[in-house]
């Protein structure tokens, strides 16, 4: 009798932890206490009003409220590093742009950055992005995943304030017809079929076939997606297509052995950082008989965490991703700065969350006006060439919000840095191909 | 009644493989795809065996649901790994650190948090242990952020001489590959689950331990300090899982959610294997590893469905697992 009241507590309890960890691990009912330490430190940004009203001496009225900006991105649970790394970029952007003295066209007003804390789970994310509205931000950025972005980009339409995601893939969260929801990034379609691209100008015929493994959230499936459908019109079939459940696994030897079962000539890889170093232990282990393996918005294979870590085994890796313009020496002055401040090696992620921070101060310098809707107007007319990303041209977005230069670079771990070998333009090094650290 | 509805579930397990199989072209599997899945499945099951031995000796023991049973594991990830990264201690070395270190968290947990709660509603006590579980994790998020991090052994994909024969990793077996730090993982785990049986069948502490959860009441009557044997029984858990901790790291990453992945799998082993059953626990294990990579084949990206079809047809056919005696 006891027993069974206490196994079916267990099963009761099980299936309500299995739900909380379906998108995150048990992060979820933590939101409340891990966010306040976020909101103290946002609260350290009016600290540069006072530096600021030095210029406002000669006319001695109050200084110009704050204008707040919500970022939403996952502080607790799996994809916290992540997270944490993004918020860190746009709160380095609020302070510089606070330093240099504001919003010049809003009477020097300083930006704050309230930061918000999705814990991976959309149901959170959307109780954040509206509790950020109410308290009266003029936009929001975030949120680092599709799953999370698409619910709170209806919220941001529904409520009309701008949403500038800065890293979120999904093609359908544009296809809605949303006029408050801006990209910086590239979205699935671009991902899959500049990656279908790159492959063929990298491989030529010597590419024919390819084993697809990649995570099962929106992420994945939609970049797999586009990238199947992109590569069959340039004469590449994918062969092997499996999904794996990418905060649940702890090994996957068995995916990568199904994968190169079919002999295909390049094994392709889709998903997060920690998923993305299991997938790169079981190819190395099984050293798998391929020309290349090539991540297509993978997030570890570019990063230089990837490189310090997995140490000489991640020589040759290829990723097609984002990338921020590694040749641009004022790039080069952020990662320096972003390294000192958080002593921690800044990602593409966290500069497309210090970028969204630049559009929108932009936008409200254009503006002259912190109305959510005036921001939204000028965000929609935005024309940024000194961007920080690997873009071929300026930040500009359609009518749908998309970013129209938003493309992704080809990148290869070569004698122990991540370089980038495509579009030809923004090469670093030539590529290896075939390359794999134990093949020929 | 009864029947009627175990007719049900068969007619529903029958549905779900019916519409699973055709999808898989699983009549031409490939050998060594097979052969892989088999190995990575004994191996990843050796850790699930080692996880689920802590966890099934608490509940059968002191009858408490311990949600933080991975998060204990996620200390001595990051124990391990501060050691290596800065002392460049071997993570099998650190495992001298680690055991009896998780033994004396577990220890005081039991002392200082459940023990006050023993005779407490059963959901006050999981609440409890989800919530030390919340604490740690959080802990280690504000100490070392969510970064994953990893580490790589030098000596992962060397040569060893052994007189007889030489061992080049990652060996071959059947064309699947074997891992030199999954290889050890399990065997350690193997030699940990003996160390445990002995110890429980074989010892006077072991004695006190089974007196305790037979009956705690006669156990007290006889002399026996039901608490402090609680505290014991908690620790050896806890060193279990600590061990499973050291053991993992050269194979998976750091962040602080990364012993939480287990805490699911290992309750499918406790309750396939029987509450508080050690024998259960290890073929429980392997059981489960087998199960995951076998389904991955059949239904590629739905690894954990069959693990959890296993333990919803445990837990209505056998509830008392297969090596657990019946309560009634």
């Amino acid at each position: 009798m006891k027993r069974t009241t206490v196994l079916l507590s267990l099963l009761l309890s099980l299936v309500l932890v299995a739900a909380a960890c379906s998108d995150d691990d048990a992060g979820t009912t933590t939101t409340a206490a891990a966010e306040s330490p976020a909101t103290t430190t946002a609260e350290e940004a009016p600290a540069t009003t006072q530096a600021a009203p030095a210029t406002t001496q000669a006319a001695p009225i109050e200084p110009p409220d704050p204008i707040l900006i919500g970022a939403i991105h996952p502080l607790t649970g799996g994809l916290a590093g992540a997270g944490n790394r993004m918020d860190n970029g746009a709160r380095m952007a609020v302070d510089e742009i606070n330093a240099a003295g504001g919003i010049a066209s809003l009477g020097g007003a300083p930006l704050e950055l309230v930061s918000a804390d999705s814990t991976g789970a959309a149901e959170v994310g959307v109780s954040e992005a509206e509790r950020l509205i109410g308290d009266g931000v003029s936009a929001l950025i975030g949120t680092y995943q599709s799953g999370v972005t698409l619910p709170v980009a209806a919220v941001a339409e529904r409520d009309g304030v701008p949403l500038v995601i800065d890293v979120a893939v999904d093609d359908s969260i544009l296809d809605q017809g949303y006029t408050y929801t801006f990209r910086i990034q590239p979205n699935a379609t671009s991902m899959g079929t500049n990656g279908a691209k790159f492959l063929s100008e990298l491989g030529g015929d010597e590419i024919k076939t390819v084993a697809y493994l990649h995570d099962d959230t929106a992420f994945g499936v939609s970049v797999s997606e586009a990238f199947t459908a992109a590569a069959a019109a340039l004469g590449i079939e994918v062969i092997t297509d499996i999904p794996y459940a990418p905060f649940s696994v702890t090994d996957l030897t068995t995916e990568m052995a199904q994968a190169a079962a079919g002999s295909p000539d390049v094994i392709v890889v889709t998903g997060y950082y920690g998923d993305g170093l299991l997938a790169a232990r079981a190819a190395t282990d099984l050293e798998v008989d391929v020309k290349a393996i090539v991540g297509i918005a993978q997030g570890a294979f570019h990063t230089p965490q990837f490189v310090e870590d997995f140490g000489a085994d991640s020589e040759l890796f290829f990723n097609s991703n984002y990338h921020f313009n590694s040749s641009d020496p004022i790039v080069a002055g952020i990662l320096e700065r972003f390294e000192a401040t958080f002593d921690d090696a800044m990602d593409t992620e966290a500069m497309l969350a210090y970028q969204a921070i630049y559009v929108i101060a932009d936008a409200l310098e254009r503006a002259g006006s912190s109305d959510p809707a005036d921001v939204q107007a000028a965000l929609a007319t935005t024309n940024i060439a000194d961007h920080f990303l690997a873009y071929p041209g300026p930040i500009t977005f359609d009518d749908t919000g998309e970013n129209i230069n938003a493309e992704p670079v080809l990148m290869q771990v070569v004698d122990g840095a991540v370089q980038q070998v495509f579009p030809a333009e923004l090469r670093e090094t030539d590529p290896v191909f075939p390359g794999t650290p134990w093949g020929g | 009644m009864r029947g009627r509805s175990r007719t049900a579930i068969w007619a529903g397990l029958a549905v779900v493989v019916a519409v699973a199989v055709p999808q898989t072209a699983w009549w031409d599997l490939n050998h060594t795809v097979f052969a892989q899945a088999v190995v990575s499945g004994l191996l990843i099951g050796g850790v699930y065996s080692l996880v689920a031995m802590g966890l099934s000796l608490v509940f059968g023991v002191l009858d408490i649901i311990n949600f933080a049973h991975g998060a204990l594991m996620t200390i001595t990830i990051y124990v391990s790994y501060l050691l290596f990264q800065n002392y460049g201690v071997d993570p099998y070395v650190s495992l001298v650190v680690t055991i009896p270190l998780m033994f004396v968290v577990g220890v005081g947990i039991q002392r200082f948090a459940i023990n006050p709660v023993m005779d407490a509603p059963v959901h006050n006590q999981l609440l409890l242990t989800l919530g030390i579980a919340i604490i740690i994790e959080n802990l280690a998020l504000v100490l070392f952020t969510g970064t994953p991090r990893s580490i790589e052994l030098a000596y992962a994909r060397n040569e060893f001489d052994l007189g007889v024969v030489t061992l080049d990793f990652p060996l071959r077996v059947f064309g699947a590959v074997v891992s030199l730090p999954k290889l050890i993982a399990f065997l350690v785990a193997l030699l940990l689950a003996g160390v445990l049986y002995l110890l429980i069948q074989r010892t006077q502490l072991g004695a006190a331990i089974r007196a305790s959860a037979q009956e705690p009441e006669g156990a007290e009557l006889v002399g026996i300090d039901v608490r402090r044997i609680y505290m014991v029984t908690f620790g050896i858990g806890a060193a279990c899982v600590g061990a499973a901790g050291s053991l993992v790291l050269p194979f998976l990453f750091v962040a602080p959610t990364a012993g939480a992945t287990f805490t699911i799998i290992a309750f499918v082993v406790v309750v396939l294997g029987g509450m508080g059953s050690i024998p259960g626990a290890l073929v429980g294990g392997l059981v489960i590893g087998l199960t995951q990579e076998l389904t991955q084949l059949f239904v590629p990206g739905s690894k954990f469905l069959g693990v959890f079809i296993v333990f919803l047809a445990v837990l209505l056919f056998r509830p008392e697992g297969i090596f657990g005696k019946a309560q009634r």
